[in-house]
């Protein structure tokens, strides 16, 4: 690794203070499982590594009012073990196990992962369908947005060089909201998802009501699924309407070919999975 | 820069160059060569080692993170009389062919145990996930690492 700057601010002020200072050749560095790579094999122009991992703003785990916060550098590890998290977000958890291997989960962050941007994060569709909302924090103070307009493309964020992700917020009335998670890899520790996907929804007089379906891995961003959404709002559950709302998940996609799987695989896989965390989340919202 | 850490429950400390990266530190600097470079990309778990009570991978860890941290590497399993139970239970069931992933598998394994002392087979699976074997196989290290554990449970190791 070339020679670079290592820099531990004081706090998240600090830490947005030096990136501004320094610009593009300063990069924030959290779990350093993906970061740590690119300064191995492909730096950029990276010289100031500012080390915002052990920041106290950016920790923590809390229940309020608004709903359950994340803070930004809360390892994948952490989320696991947490019992709100596995009590309320169990989807948000089960996605996080099947990110990396232990040893990954322990370094990587959940506000890493989001920043990093890849199309197949795997925490963003089990986020999405729960309508998590972020905090960015910078020169000109925190802004808030939905997770959905945070990504704009493939290792693309709305983030300005001078800001940070400072945490992740699941709104109150999601918490706990029926919903399921599933991936496919072309194995079952440490791969990329082929495709990701996560359904959220609540039945009320045996009818669908506010349904969320949000896939990875099929489109420059994670994406919400919102007419097959749509399709299903307000209707009665049936085989064939899940299915039907599938297929139309299917075609709001733009699935690529490339060395893991053609793109026709993963349209087959998007049905499959789409049909399976739908059916699942419907499931368990009957058991209530 | 200068970092200080606690490795096997001794203070160690080096001047180090910022970008340098724990493991690194640990092989050049304080002489520990027990953890592997490998993939040092954070695939292969060969540099795998235990900082504040988590398994990590040292190749992906920089050095400066560390700092005051407690480390434990594979030099901190045995004792000057006697091996780890893991470590028997590895040489018992000839888990360990070349042994290059030797000691991230010892490291993830003791990690497993020191949560989870009565792990399922599936759970060594999957705590053993980030660690790759290219000679033996993993049904022996996986039987290694399950007979660890009830060695471990009826305490006539000691350990």
């Amino acid at each position: 690794m070339r020679a670079l700057d290592y820099i531990v601010p004081e706090s998240a002020a600090a830490a947005v203070a030096l990136l501004n200072e320094h610009g593009e050749t300063a990069c924030p560095l959290a779990g350093g499982t993906d970061l740590v790579v690119d300064l191995k094999h492909s730096p950029g122009n990276v010289q100031v590594l500012v080390d915002v991992s052990g920041l106290e703003e950016f920790h923590g785990i809390e229940e309020t009012e608004r709903g359950l916060r994340i803070g930004s550098m809360v390892t994948y590890g952490e989320i696991m073990e947490n019992p709100i998290c596995i009590e309320k977000i169990p989807e948000v958890v089960a996605a996080s196990h099947t990110v990396g291997a232990v040893q990954t989960r322990n370094l990587g962050t959940i506000g890493g992962n989001l920043v990093t941007c890849v199309p197949s994060a795997d925490s963003a569709p089990a986020l999405m369908v729960l309508d998590a909302e972020v905090t960015v924090t910078g020169t000109d103070g925190d802004r808030c947005m939905p997770i959905e307009d945070f990504f704009v493309g493939p290792r693309k964020t709305i983030l300005e060089p001078h800001e940070l992700l400072a945490d992740i917020w699941i709104p109150k009335k999601m918490l706990g909201k029926p919903s399921s998670f599933s991936k496919f890899g072309l194995r079952k520790g440490q791969a990329l998802a082929l495709v990701n996907v996560a359904a959220a929804l609540e039945l009320d007089k045996g009818k669908i009501l506010e349904p969320r379906i949000a896939l990875g891995a099929v489109a420059p961003t994670p994406i919400r699924a919102l007419k097959a959404e749509a399709f299903l709002a307000g209707k009665k559950p049936t085989a064939e309407l899940i299915d039907e709302a599938a297929q139309i998940a299917v075609t709001e996609t733009k699935p690529i070919d490339d060395f893991r799987a053609s793109a026709n695989y993963r349209r087959q896989l998007i049905r499959r999975l789409t049909q399976r965390v739908l059916t699942r989340s419907l499931e368990i919202a009957a058991e209530r | 820069m200068l970092v200080e850490i606690n490795v096997n429950g001794e203070p160690k400390s080096a001047d180090v160059p910022p970008e340098t990266t724990l493991l690194k530190m640990l092989r050049e600097d304080l002489g520990l060569t027990g953890a592997k470079l490998g993939c040092d990309v954070g695939d292969c778990g060969t540099c795998t080692v235990i900082v504040d009570g988590v398994s990590v991978n040292s190749c992906l860890m920089m050095a400066a993170r560390a700092n005051g941290s407690n480390v434990t590497t594979i030099e901190g399993l045995a004792n000057a009389n006697e091996l780890h139970p893991l470590q028997e239970k590895f040489e018992e069931h000839g888990a360990l062919q070349c042994g290059f992933c030797g000691p991230g598998m010892l490291i993830s394994a003791k990690s497993l145990l020191d949560r989870n002392p009565e792990p399922t087979v599936f759970e060594v699976r999957d705590a053993l996930a980030g660690n790759l074997c290219r000679c033996t196989g993993y049904t022996k290290i996986i039987e290694a690492v399950m007979d660890a554990g009830r060695e471990m449970r009826s305490g006539q190791s000691g350990a």
